[in-house]
């Protein structure tokens, strides 16, 4: 990201037709109504699934003395996860100066918006006794990697909504005035959230100078928001948790989600909101090929997860990676690591399958195979404890998530759908400036369709 | 699985041979009474006793639903059970055979006599008949009695050991004492045992480096090493006689797994520095946007 601003765009004609554009979806619509309402029904069922876990406690979950962490806890790293594809593509590839990220660059924080708030949220519905939670800070423990994870969840959301507005800054100033089809509380938070700006090179200039830091900060926080979550794992000796790479391997993961999470939306965008001439089949190919790198990363740390202890099988490390491999956990095992990882890697090196359509069901099967992946993580090794199960009812000591928990953890996605909706519906989805800039920099490069 | 049929089925032989013969208690054995009477709470101890040891084969008292071993292990509320005397059942528990588990190191002498004293509430015939009193020396006494304290002029300790019968208190010659010291866990044996002299008394020299807490007291313990004769006879005594020992408590120190007030200054460092300066430039770019809306009122 150029630190100089060529305001030069602001009387570009080009800028009219690009905030055309990209507001003509903003607004509240009949579909947008509907849509929304659906999801809140939806939430609602959720909530009282979440009203009924309040009342009678964790026993109306599968949770029980052998495993304690289940759906939620591995949900939670699932959104953890999925929540840094922020960090990645407007950070890491933006600072390096792909311009190709531009467009998609807010999707990616919109994504990282909803996930990290929701996350906290998720960690939450795996409270027996949710207002218990100021004990956390109230008796905390510095040594405790839960508190290292809660300082660093809210540090990471709040870097996310700040680059999020931040990063909008500029889009309110040029959308307050156009969007006379919105609601006028639409177009009263737009000129809110513009703070005032009126493209002044003084402004300008605070604006880079603190996207910029906000952009470097992200980077730390973001490795440590998923090492840290992974640490609550890796600190203890369990078998299939006692590893010294969880950190990196739970980070190439997140990448994994997050990218597939952003072709799923950049297609949204493009389709639903008819933005092709913004996204394009450029970017999903140029998409198609992160995820194939992301992956082929996170494939070598399978392969030094699974393979180095099994090369060794230590006795309860065996005992683990028998379950995972031939055991009650292969079926799970083999389809996760095939249709998450090995099949999308071969199909992703061929162009054709890197096309918007193809990259779409690619995408979802990746991310939904990175939902059940978590779930691998917590629930075989808690499975299988170093001392014998005893004195407990039969089916205490395997896990069998219930039909409340399910619909507690489907609350939380749904609500995460929420939030995602709301912030590309109600406000520009590709930042308008940034493209302006780029477009009136290089007028004869049109982007191909 | 060969190995294991194979020995089942060798075990399984075993146990109907062993059914053929009758089993019996040596004479001594047979003969053997309880030194303490059967009261209530030894009853309740021992159907706790019996419930986790014992109900896993032989079932509810009286219900008859044992499980199908070979022999059967008797319902004890049966006739085979009950027409053991006090001092055989002891026997077969302590000592067991085949399939019937050997109690004597999963319990103690007394533990056995407390289920043995449950066993006996499904026998309304049953009258329990009471070991004779303690004896020594020819005499007999109702109770007998130890003291354990400093040896004044000495540097170690003396048991006093004293048979009482009515208002007469008399001291005890010639039987064995013990002498234990109260460890983390359980205890450690101090010296050779010693018998009890003409006044009673037995005496024991502390080693100087026996250790003690941190101002030198030992739980010492003396017990009669004849527990048959008296049941267990114990006296207890806290005395300041071994060395000082100070062993800081493992929670003194800061360290990762202490509590929260005692965490490691670096960890406190690195951690209170990092959220301080990455929250220090969130609260700056906080004001930057009211730089920003500033420069707007100025144009
Ligand atoms: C593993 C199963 C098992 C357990 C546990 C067990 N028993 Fe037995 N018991 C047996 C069997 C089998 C026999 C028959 C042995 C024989 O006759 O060789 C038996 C015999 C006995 C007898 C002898 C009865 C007679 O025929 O004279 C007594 C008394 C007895 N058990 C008491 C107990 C008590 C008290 C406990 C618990 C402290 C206990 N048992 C626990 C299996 C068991």
């Amino acid at each position: 990201m150029a630190s100089e601003v060529n305001t030069k765009f602001l009387q570009d004609k080009r800028l009219d037709r690009i905030a055309t554009d990209i507001l003509r979806p903003v607004g509240v619509d009949r579909s947008f109504l509907i849509w929304m309402s659906s999801l809140a029904m939806l939430l609602l069922v959720c909530m009282y699934a979440y009203y009924i876990q309040l009342d009678k406690g964790l026993i109306v979950t599968g949770l029980r003395d052998y495993v304690s962490w289940g759906m939620y806890i591995s949900n939670f790293v699932f959104f953890v996860a999925t929540s840094l594809v922020g960090m990645l593509i407007s950070s890491v590839l933006g600072m390096m100066g792909y311009k190709w990220v531009k467009p998609i660059g807010r999707i990616a924080e919109i994504i990282a918006v909803a996930f990290s708030a929701v996350a906290g949220l998720v960690i939450v519905s795996d409270m027996g006794r949710p207002e218990r939670l100021p004990y956390v800070l109230m008796y905390a423990r510095i040594q405790s990697p839960i508190l290292w994870d809660v300082t660093v969840v809210t540090t990471y959301m709040t870097l996310s909504i700040l680059l999020y507005v931040f990063t909008m800054i500029p889009d309110m100033a040029i959308s307050k005035n156009r969007i006379g089809h919105a609601p006028v509380w639409l177009q009263k938070t737009y000129d809110l959230l513009s703070f005032n700006f009126q493209h002044t090179p003084g402004q300008y200039k605070i604006l880079m100078k603190s996207i910029r830091i906000l952009l470097i900060l992200i980077v730390p926080t973001a490795f440590a928001i998923h090492t840290v979550t992974s640490w609550l794992f890796a600190v203890t000796t369990r078998p299939g948790w006692d590893s010294t790479i969880f950190g990196p391997y739970f980070l190439t993961g997140a990448f994994v989600a997050g990218s597939a999470a952003v072709i799923i939306l950049m297609y949204v965008v493009r389709n639903s909101y008819k933005l092709s001439r913004y996204i394009t089949a450029e970017h999903f190919d140029k998409m198609g090929k992160l995820l194939f790198l992301v992956s082929i990363v996170y494939f070598y740390f399978n392969l030094n997860e699974y393979l180095v202890p099994a090369y060794k099988m230590k006795t309860f490390e065996a005992h683990h990676l028998k379950e995972l491999f031939v055991g009650e956990f292969a079926f799970m095992f083999w389809s996760i690591q095939l249709s998450g990882l090995i099949i999308p890697m071969i199909l992703l090196l061929f162009k054709p399958m890197r096309k918007p359509f193809p990259m779409l069901l690619i995408a979802s099967v990746v991310l939904i195979a990175s939902w059940f992946k978590r779930l691998l993580i917590v629930v075989p090794t808690m499975e299988g404890p170093f001392l014998p199960k005893q004195n407990v009812p039969d089916a205490w000591m395997v896990y069998h998530p219930t039909i409340v928990e399910s619909a507690i953890t489907l609350g939380t996605i749904t609500l995460a759908v929420m939030i995602i909706s709301v912030l590309m519906k109600l406000f520009p989805v590709i930042p308008i400036w940034e493209i302006a800039e780029e477009e009136s920099a290089h007028p004869d490069q049109q982007p191909v369709e | 699985m060969y190995r294991f049929s194979l020995f089942s089925l060798l075990f399984l032989c075993s146990g109907w041979l062993v059914a053929q013969t009758p089993w019996e208690t040596p004479a001594d054995r047979k003969a053997k009474l309880s030194t303490v009477a059967f009261t209530e709470q030894g009853q309740t101890l021992g159907k706790e006793l019996y419930q986790t040891n014992c109900k896993s084969c032989h079932g509810d008292p009286g219900k008859n639903n044992v499980i199908r071993l070979v022999p059967l292990p008797p319902d004890p509320a049966s006739v085979q059970l009950q027409q053991n005397s006090d001092g055989s059942l002891h026997y077969k528990i302590s000592e067991g055979r085949g399939l019937m588990p050997a109690f004597k190191n999963v319990l103690s002498a007394e533990y056995i006599w407390d289920v043995i004293s449950y066993l006996r509430t499904y026998n309304k015939d049953y009258k329990q008949q009471l070991a004779v009193k303690p004896t020594a020396g020819g005499e007999v006494f109702d109770k007998v009695d130890l003291k354990l304290e400093r040896d004044s002029g000495h540097s170690g300790v003396v048991v006093q050991l004293t048979g009482m019968k009515g208002a007469l208190v008399k001291p005890i010659p010639g039987l064995e004492v013990k002498l234990f010291a109260r460890r983390y866990f359980g205890f450690q044996v101090v010296g050779k045992p010693v018998d009890t002299n003409a006044e009673g008394m037995a005496r024991f020299e502390i080693p100087k480096s026996l250790p003690g807490d941190s101002s030198g007291n030992v739980l010492l313990v003396a017990q009669l090493s004849d527990e048959e004769l008296f049941g267990p006879v114990k006296a207890e005594s806290l005395l300041a006689i071994g060395l000082p020992v100070y062993r800081p408590p493992l929670n003194e120190q800061r360290a990762l797994w202490n509590v929260g007030q005692k965490a490691p200054i670096w960890l406190l460092i690195v951690y209170l520095s990092v959220v301080f300066i990455v929250w220090g430039f969130i609260f700056f770019i906080l004001f930057q946007l009211r730089a920003i809306f500033k420069l707007g009122e100025l144009k």
